[in-house]
């Protein structure tokens, strides 16, 4: 083990990690909730700031205005993105698998139509090459924004008001409705920061590619999910923590290069994320020391 | 929720032990791996024919061909990082999105990787990029055969998987500059979108039939166009007044070759283009400069051009298509 073998992995990690949390805010929220729609709406952003970005600042006047400007549109385009699912999930109060599938198919056909469904080049810039795939201090820079994002994220869910109601709200909605919560709004702030960490997914994506396209990391969604219950997030709500999560992303992407290492096949690794799945749900269902006869237990009745 | 958490403990230091053991596998050979677009599809399933044969017939060499297994450019991508990180001497990649590789390939190159690509000629960051034939000739070739059918008279059409697919666009583009010199020949309703989709290629057909009633010549971009065609074709009865070439797959296109509905396809063989690409990644370990006219012993690729590609590295092409029709689609299992 190499330090560029752990560097290799640290700068694919942030992208699938950062849609693991958005899916984890969605989970913690109850009612079922879920967000699909993570990697539609990176690659929705990426586009829709590639396109307007240049008009802004060229790339070649200022590199780093441009990307600059690239981010912010693509952040943009997040909170656009993010209050949609809002808006349908908390205030219309349709259900977040259904709403986030619609949102999915409707961010993918919108970045297939503006982009005529073909790859968008950015070329090699310098500066966001270097922040796509350069270390700095021996860290991937992409890395180390993904690590800093997790920590205002814990520090937000922990002491601010938002993150507490939102655990509340999350084990009991009735309840906390009735304790004067503003649930609605409290739905859509959720879904609105999962779009925010989609698109700054997506600006990472952008730099790490050179490019930008409508149908990048498809398989992401399930495996967001999967870095999100491995993590033990409830799917039913009102539990998950950030640093589960950052762990579980890291350990399926060492998984992950030890399958490509070993030279285990593409197709045993789906079926594995898929047992694993399951295994971890079952995990936080059952009460396994239930199955252990009494005296392997160690104590007596 | 403690026992959860200690299971994601217990999975993080498994894997990471995992990852230590598995680091420590080397071997002197030199490896070559090639990186196809998806693992199972009967394409590349036959690729990996041509590049296992490659590692056996030369000592000194390991070859082995990975990919994902769903066809996803960020998948492709991951498996590329984890080869670099491996320190594997030579990459034969089919790009599922050439630009997405970008940043990656520049970064296996600067790790001294050879980076051999193929059907990737707008790739910037690759040393030799193989294309099994010019798209232009290629589709001057289904043109020639249309042309000949048809006794250089009447009407004829062109299909494409989609405008967005620039091989398929450069063949329909070549077919029309061939048929140029033919003054008896009409192009109508030229680069039908078939979007990748036999059904849809059928539905197109018989509309043009219905426009067009004397329409006699069809030209197949995407390799199931010809299956769709084949298919109106045949439902109108027009086996014998109709000239149907295009890409194809001999299995695939076998009940059309069969009946007339389709006259002939032609593909490249990806055997070949895959034992060519480990051929070229092994003279490109051994500093060997491949020129215009080099004779790299596999049929279709023995008077090969080289031309500069879009960046540093230079495109190799060969003129490496396979004709089949109703007397020799089954020497083909694929």
């Amino acid at each position: 083990m190499t330090l560029y073998n752990f560097q290799s992995m640290g700068t694919q990690i942030p992208e699938l990690g950062l849609l693991a949390l958005g899916v984890m805010l969605a989970m913690i929220s109850g009612r079922g909730g879920i967000d699909l729609s993570g990697i539609a709406l990176a690659n929705l952003s990426g586009v829709v700031a590639f396109m307007i970005a240049p008009m802004i600042i060229a790339p070649a006047v200022s590199p780093v205005g441009f990307l600059l400007s690239f981010s912010a549109i693509a952040l943009g385009v997040g909170v656009i993105g993010g209050a949609i699912n809002g808006m349908l999930i908390g205030y219309a109060g349709m259900t977040p698998i259904i709403v986030t599938l619609g949102t999915q198919l409707l961010f993918t056909g919108i970045a297939v139509g503006v982009t005529g469904g073909s790859a968008l080049q950015l070329g090699y810039i310098p500066v966001i090459d270097d922040f796509g795939n350069m270390p700095l201090w021996g860290v991937p820079r992409t890395f180390g924004v993904f690590i800093l994002i997790a920590l205002a994220l814990a520090v937000l869910l922990r002491y601010t008001r938002f993150g507490v109601h939102l655990f509340l709200m999350g084990s009991n909605a009735t309840a906390a409705r009735f304790a004067g919560m503003r649930v609605k709004s409290i739905l859509f702030r959720t879904y609105l920061l999962a779009g925010v960490l989609a698109s700054i997914a997506g600006i990472i994506i952008a730099a790490r590619t050179s490019s930008v396209k409508w149908d990048y990391g498809t398989s992401y969604v399930l495996v967001a999910i999967l870095i999100a219950v491995m993590a033990g997030v409830r799917p039913e709500g009102g539990y998950g923590r950030v640093t589960c999560v950052v762990l579980s992303a890291i350990a399926l992407q060492l998984l992950s290069s030890f399958f490509n290492f070993m030279q285990i096949s593409n197709f045993f690794r789906d079926c594995a994320w898929g047992l694993m799945l399951l295994l971890f749900l079952a995990n936080t269902r059952v009460e396994w020391s239930d199955y252990v006869p009494a005296i392997l237990r160690g104590r007596g009745e | 929720m403690l026992k959860n958490n200690n299971l994601l403990l217990a999975s993080f230091v498994a894997s990471v032990a995992m990852l230590g053991t598995g680091a420590a596998t080397a071997q002197d050979d030199k490896e070559v791996v090639t990186v196809v677009k998806v693992t199972g599809e009967n394409w590349f399933t036959r690729m990996e024919e041509g590049v296992t044969l490659y590692g056996e017939e030369h000592d000194g060499i390991g070859t082995r061909q990975v990919g994902p297994a769903r066809a996803d450019a960020a998948q492709q991508a991951a498996i590329i990082e984890d080869l670099i990180s491996q320190e594997v001497d030579a990459l034969a990649i089919v790009p599922m999105d050439p630009s997405t590789l970008e940043g990656v390939l520049r970064r296996a190159m600067g790790r001294g990787i050879a980076v051999i690509t193929h059907e990737a000629d707008s790739l910037q960051n690759t040393q030799l990029n193989l294309e099994a034939f010019d798209n232009a000739e290629f589709g001057a070739h289904f043109a020639e055969d249309i042309a000949e059918c048809m006794g250089h008279e009447g009407q004829w059409t062109s299909f494409v998987g989609s405008l967005g697919s620039l091989t398929h666009v450069q063949w329909a583009d070549g077919g029309e500059e061939y048929m140029a010199q033919f003054p008896e020949m009409e192009l109508v309703s030229p680069k039908n979108e078939s979007f990748n989709d036999a059904n849809r290629a059928y539905e197109l057909a018989k509309e043009i039939l219905r426009a067009y009633p004397d329409i006699k010549g069809f030209q197949g971009g995407s390799a199931i166009d010809v299956i769709g065609i084949g298919r109106a074709v045949e439902e109108a009865g027009l086996e014998d007044e109709t000239c149907v070439y295009g890409l194809g797959l001999p299995q695939d296109t076998s009940a059309y070759l069969e009946s007339g509905a389709v006259d002939g396809i032609a593909f490249w063989d990806p055997k070949d283009a895959g034992y060519v690409m480990n051929i070229l990644a092994d003279k490109f370990l051994n500093g060997e400069e491949i020129k215009t006219g080099d004779d790299l012993g596999v049929s279709g690729y023995e008077d090969v051009t080289v031309t500069d590609g879009p960046g540093e590295g230079k495109i190799v092409r060969g003129q490496a298509w396979v004709d089949v029709d109703a007397s020799n689609w089954s020497d083909y299992p694929f």
